[in-house]
């Protein structure tokens, strides 16, 4: 049971998927953040896209997601 | 051997890295600015300082080894290692430590918990951080020898003076401005051996079709994810369960060398940037450190030894100048590593170990005194200890997995302690015990429970989840936290809408 033996019939092919699930899940979960909490610390009028952690997040896991796609 | 314009480059990054470390100097005046750079720094700087501090020399030769026999899939570290849990730090934990104006992991655990977990936590990494001193000062102590030339024990004094002068007079924000120039300078020599190597092999796609053709050892060395039958370190089942639920998120948020960086941060954006920066800048470090790896698979075949790969690419890929820049950015490595324990080692102990038990109520000049005290205490222990190393030479890994036995057992307390209000002091307590022993029961007796070659991930998984389940069920059958002990320490969904009280 340590060894996760009960998980062997889950192919590399699934596994890879449940990865990118969980990339799904983060992107997500990022995504209902509200604005004001991730913009806390800059002044209303310094917000821009640029600054949004939301995108930079978003952008950060595409790349993850891209590179395990890749291999 | 370096040639003269690769010395003229090392010697020129030891002397500015001194110079520039020592300029930070006249920003310290109190314990806030020494421990915490008196909540000034930007998050660009914060980013690339746990980037900096994350990869060490020594991993950039065992990382690349690994990749030689195992191929891409010691990626996974630096990919779906690190940016979940640094997402994961960015948008719940480090806000939480930002705004409480915490200075170490172990104070949020006393505060959350009761004194006990603090100390067990904070001895505990004072233990581990002080060991690695000893190891990181011989490596250095090694390098130098071999490349320069210099006797061993000028070696090792040079280094402990260099980064001892600039981390003892400018605290971490000498330590985080210095990360920022060597992590500049590591990424060019890292890039320059890549590219070179890259041309050498004739391109990626000849790469990847030539190692395919050098029998079935290497047929799964461009697959990221192994099945759970593979023999190599890294089936799926432990890159998931423990890298990615437990030891990725241990690190990013329960080790005091990489949350301290963000305490650093002027403001609260500012802090969870610098963890999401710095999540996009760990994408680029395998390429760094495995992908030379891979290449020495086609350019030196039959290595006996998959860590003399990196270097045996040094040597026979890069030209004068070059060799010079990469020494200098292997020792940017060491030095790294080395001022981040020295600072981080000196806020554990003055904060979790002075302040409570010796001396409470003090001036802050007198804290900001002892934490420079206990820099230079470290120093001198680990100058004296570093020869020990020598007669030990796998002592460096018996570090980092007895630390890896650490991380599940502290990652169930931190996780239960901010998302359950339920969990007390004595499951909180109970579970980090019972965990770390559980994990020492599984390391000692491994060749009866496991099948894989070294099973850290699978010994982190399951030490979490029984420290998890012991801090379940005894927090329910023991008193629980009042609403205002929790005040500010349990996760609210409070800070996440207009109304920002803890």
């Amino acid at each position: 049971m340590l060894n996760f033996d009960w998980l062997s019939g889950i192919s590399t092919e699934t596994a890879k998927l449940i990865f990118f699930g969980l990339y799904f899940v983060i992107g997500a979960l990022v995504l209902i953040l509200p604005n004001d909490y991730v913009y806390e610390g800059i002044a209303k009028e310094d917000r821009h896209w640029w600054n949004n952690l939301k995108l930079w997040s978003l952008a950060v896991l595409a790349v993850l997601a891209s590179v395990y796609y890749q291999f | 051997m370096l040639s003269g314009i690769d010395y003229f480059i090392v010697i020129a990054y030891i002397v500015g890295m001194l110079l520039l470390g020592l300029y930070f100097k006249k920003f310290v005046s109190s314990s806030e600015d020494y421990f915490l750079g008196g909540k000034s720094l930007p998050f660009w700087a914060i980013g690339m300082s746990i980037v900096v501090s994350d990869i060490g020399a020594l991993d950039f030769v065992g990382v690349s080894g690994q990749a030689y026999r195992y191929g891409i899939a010691v990626g996974n570290f630096d990919w779906v290692g690190s940016v979940p849990a640094m997402l994961l730090a960015a948008f719940i934990f480090i806000p939480y430590f930002w705004r409480g104006g915490m200075y170490t992991i172990p104070e949020y655990l006393g505060r959350r918990y009761n004194k006990s977990v603090r100390t067990i936590a904070s001895a505990t990494w004072i233990l581990f951080f002080a060991l690695d001193l000893g190891v990181l000062f011989w490596a250095s102590a090694v390098l130098l020898n071999v490349l320069m030339g210099w006797p061993i024990w000028i070696s090792i004094l040079s280094t402990a003076g260099v980064v001892g002068l600039y981390t003892y007079f400018g605290g971490i924000t000498a330590v985080i401005m210095t990360d920022v120039v060597q992590m500049i300078i590591m990424f060019i020599g890292g890039f320059a051996l890549v590219f070179l190597s890259l041309d050498a092999v004739g391109g990626w796609e000849n790469m990847v079709e030539k190692i395919g053709t050098m029998g079935p050892e290497y047929q799964s060395h461009f697959d990221i994810i192994r099945p759970i039958d593979t023999k190599s370190p890294f089936p799926w089942t432990g890159i998931l369960f423990g890298l990615t639920f437990v030891m990725a998120n241990a690190y990013m948020i329960g080790n005091q060398s990489i949350v301290q960086r963000c305490l650093t941060a002027k403001n609260e954006w500012h802090a969870k940037a610098s963890m999401i920066f710095g999540s996009a800048l760990k994408m680029f470090i395998p390429i760094l450190v495995l992908f030379p790896g891979l290449m020495a698979v086609v350019v030196h075949p039959d290595l006996a030894d998959g860590d003399q790969a990196l270097p045996m690419m040094i040597k026979t890929i890069l030209p004068p100048g070059l060799v010079g820049l990469m020494f200098a950015a292997f020792f940017a490595g060491l030095m790294s590593s080395v001022d981040s324990l020295l600072n981080s080692t000196a806020t554990l102990f003055t904060k979790d170990i002075y302040e409570p038990f010796i001396k409470k109520n003090a001036d802050d000049r007198h804290y900001l005194k002892v934490g420079q005290i206990t820099t230079l205490v470290l120093l001198g222990l680990g100058v004296a200890t570093a020869p020990i190393s020598s007669d030990f030479p796998g002592i460096y890994v018996a570090i980092q997995t007895f630390m890896s036995y650490f991380q599940g057992p502290l990652f169930a307390i931190l996780l239960l302690g901010i998302f359950w209000k339920r969990s007390t002091q004595w499951g909180g307590l109970s579970a980090l015990v019972i965990g770390i022993g559980f994990a020492i029961f599984l390391n000692v007796f491994k060749a009866g429970f496991f099948t894989i070659e070294d099973p850290f991930l699978y010994i982190s998984w399951w030490s979490f989840l029984l420290a998890f389940i012991v801090n379940v069920v005894v927090s329910l059958l023991t008193k629980k936290h009042t609403k205002a002990e929790l005040d500010g320490l349990v996760f609210s969904s409070k800070i996440v809408t207009k109304n920002k009280t803890l």
